[in-house]
């Protein structure tokens, strides 16, 4: 079941540093291990079986990246084709997104493009999208190359890396990537959609937007 | 500690009571349906509780079984959907059930279909998707672990039963947890199936197809209540920047399975079988009217989110008989004409607004 995460959260007001907060929805076929890649990033631990995802799951995690606070807000969404009409809902208003495919599923790669795609003409015009090759650790069962995914990544501009929720590789290094390539000073984060966000003491955000203060 | 097994005397409740002081060491940190407990699991409060419970369970069962006297299962009428209300003893709960939601008269009317389904010709696409969420059902409990001895094997032949026989819908993600507790609670596969069908086809049409309209629909009638019942509540959430999807999607796919306590849903789905779908609006309804001081409490978006997910473990939400009896309290007046009505609306808006998001063609 989904918790909140939130180790290691910034005090508000607490003095030096920027402390900003983005939302990252997660997409792409059932059983990529979207939910995995969280777990292990906002808790650390992995399950063989992890619980299939009805709907979406939210969590938070924070990461310290030079002077500057990132707190996400991840939605970890369901993957069957079906609860596609409810994605918009998460991917609407985020400022990042991981596509998750399956290193090991060639199908999950062509449905990870389509994702991509959708996120390209629906989603936030400035969304930073990384592109996740997940399950690295059964190099042996591959069908998806390194270098194709990394070539397509580079045609759309996407972050790419392939990870491993299992042993943990790239996990980390990915949402840090992403915060490292997210808008952070106030005159970019103001810029992205969902209009203007302060971050109060006791107050950290309004309305569906990226911060920085 | 049987319980749920009403044959419990009043000499066994009060054994029970006595040995209150020793809370800890009687209840095991696995629980009647083979959920293992969370670490944070609160015994106490749940000890609490159960005492009480124990009394209303026995009272119940006293009162079924002078309603049932010689029969195993009862008709319809006044008597008999207050009594559901009041919670359906767990040793009938599966004839019931059967009996009442109409399961029992498909089951006769297409005896021997389910065995032939499971006989095949099958697809083997659904199948493998099946196969990949079966390991994937409440791995939290001891009898969803094992293929040959536990729950399943079960699990997939109703999966594959059931989306064989009904191909509009196929396999959605949710339906496993469903079935899966409907095979604990009722323990008959071929009793599951019928009543997986009843549930998708005549209790929740369009809830599971492959645009899930009629879930969509049904959070956008629950946003149009709580506008009208609870402004403030409404307005609260939007300022945030948050939707009535964010907050309560799995509330209806799951019809509250994994959100609530298990106790609590079981009573729930006693009146789903019964009286229809309407009762997981006035649970919906009711989560949120009675948790207002709460949610404006809450005073940014991720505090939202784990409030509206602590409101469904709260001590209210473990004590299964006040909280049905307030949903009928505090839901009120939930005319099924107005709900119709409602729905049909809500469900334009979303058809209109999926074509606009690209969703549908």
């Amino acid at each position: 079941m989904a918790q909140r995460g939130g180790a290691q959260r910034p005090g508000n007001g607490g003095g030096q540093g920027k402390i900003c907060q983005f939302k990252l929805v997660l997409l792409g076929e059932s059983a990529v291990g979207k939910s995995s890649l969280v777990l292990r990033f906002v808790k650390g631990q992995f399950h063989e079986y992890q619980e299939s995802t009805i709907g979406a799951a939210f969590l938070t995690q924070t990461v310290c990246l030079d002077d500057t606070t990132v707190k996400f807000e991840i939605w970890d969404t369901a993957g069957q084709e079906r609860y596609h009409s409810l994605a918009p809902m998460y991917y609407r208003g985020a400022q990042a997104a991981i596509v998750v495919y399956d290193i090991t599923n060639q199908d999950t790669f062509g449905r990870a493009k389509t994702w991509v795609k959708e996120l390209q003409r629906q989603a936030s015009p400035n969304i930073v999208i990384a592109l996740a090759g997940n399950k690295a650790d059964l190099a042996n069962k591959r069908m998806v190359e390194y270098e194709e995914a990394q070539t397509y990544a580079e045609e759309n501009s996407l972050l790419f890396m392939e990870t491993s929720a299992k042993t943990a590789m790239n996990v980390n290094d990915i949402f840090l990537a992403i915060a490292k390539k997210l808008p952070k000073s106030d005159n970019t984060a103001s810029g992205s959609p969902g209009g203007t966000v302060r971050v109060e003491p006791n107050q950290q955000t309004q309305g569906a937007a990226g911060c920085c203060k | 500690m049987s319980w749920n097994g009403v044959e419990i005397s009043k000499e066994q409740i009060a054994a029970g009571m006595a040995q209150g002081a020793a809370q800890n060491s009687r209840l095991s940190d696995v629980d009647e349906y083979g959920f293992e407990r969370p670490p944070d699991f609160d015994y106490q409060s749940y000890e609490e509780f159960m005492s009480k419970y124990l009394t209303v369970l026995t009272r119940r069962a006293r009162k079924w079984s002078h309603l049932l006297g010689a029969k195993e299962t009862v008709g319809r009428g006044i008597k008999v959907k207050r009594y559901v209300r009041k919670g359906i003893p767990m040793k009938n709960r599966g004839k019931i059930w059967m009996e009442v939601s109409g399961g029992k008269a498909k089951k006769i009317a297409n005896s021997g279909l389910y065995q032939s389904l499971l006989k095949g010709p099958f697809n083997d696409d659904l199948v493998d998707i099946i196969k990949v969420d079966v390991p994937r059902t409440f791995p939290d409990n001891i009898y969803f672990r094992d293929y040959n001895e536990g729950k399943l094997a079960s699990l997939h032949n109703v999966l594959v039963a059931f989306s064989h026989h009904n191909k509009s819908v196929g396999y959605c993600q949710g339906l496993n947890y469903i079935a899966g507790l409907l095979l604990i609670i009722i323990k008959d596969e071929e009793d599951t199936f019928w009543l997986l069908s009843v549930l998708v086809n005549d209790l929740l049409p369009q809830y599971y197809t492959p645009v899930m309209v009629g879930v969509l629909t049904d959070i956008s009638v629950l946003e149009a209540i709580v506008k009208e019942r609870a402004p403030l509540i409404w307005k609260h959430v939007k300022h945030y920047g948050l939707t009535w999807g964010l907050l309560t999607t799995k509330w209806f796919i799951c019809l509250f399975a994994e959100v609530l306590p298990i106790e609590t849903v079981l009573r729930i789905w006693d009146c789903l079988f019964y009286e229809g779908n309407k009762i997981l609006m006035r649970v919906a309804v009711t989560l949120i009217l009675s948790n207002q001081e709460q949610i404006l409490m809450s005073q940014d978006f991720a505090d939202i989110i784990e409030c509206f997910k602590k409101i469904t473990r709260d001590t209210n939400a473990i004590d299964c008989h006040m909280f049905m009896e307030n949903v009928f309290k505090v839901s009120g007046s939930f005319p099924r004409a107005r709900l119709a009505k409602l729905r049909q609306e809500k469900e334009e808006e979303v058809l209109e607004e999926m074509k606009k998001e690209k969703t549908i063609p």
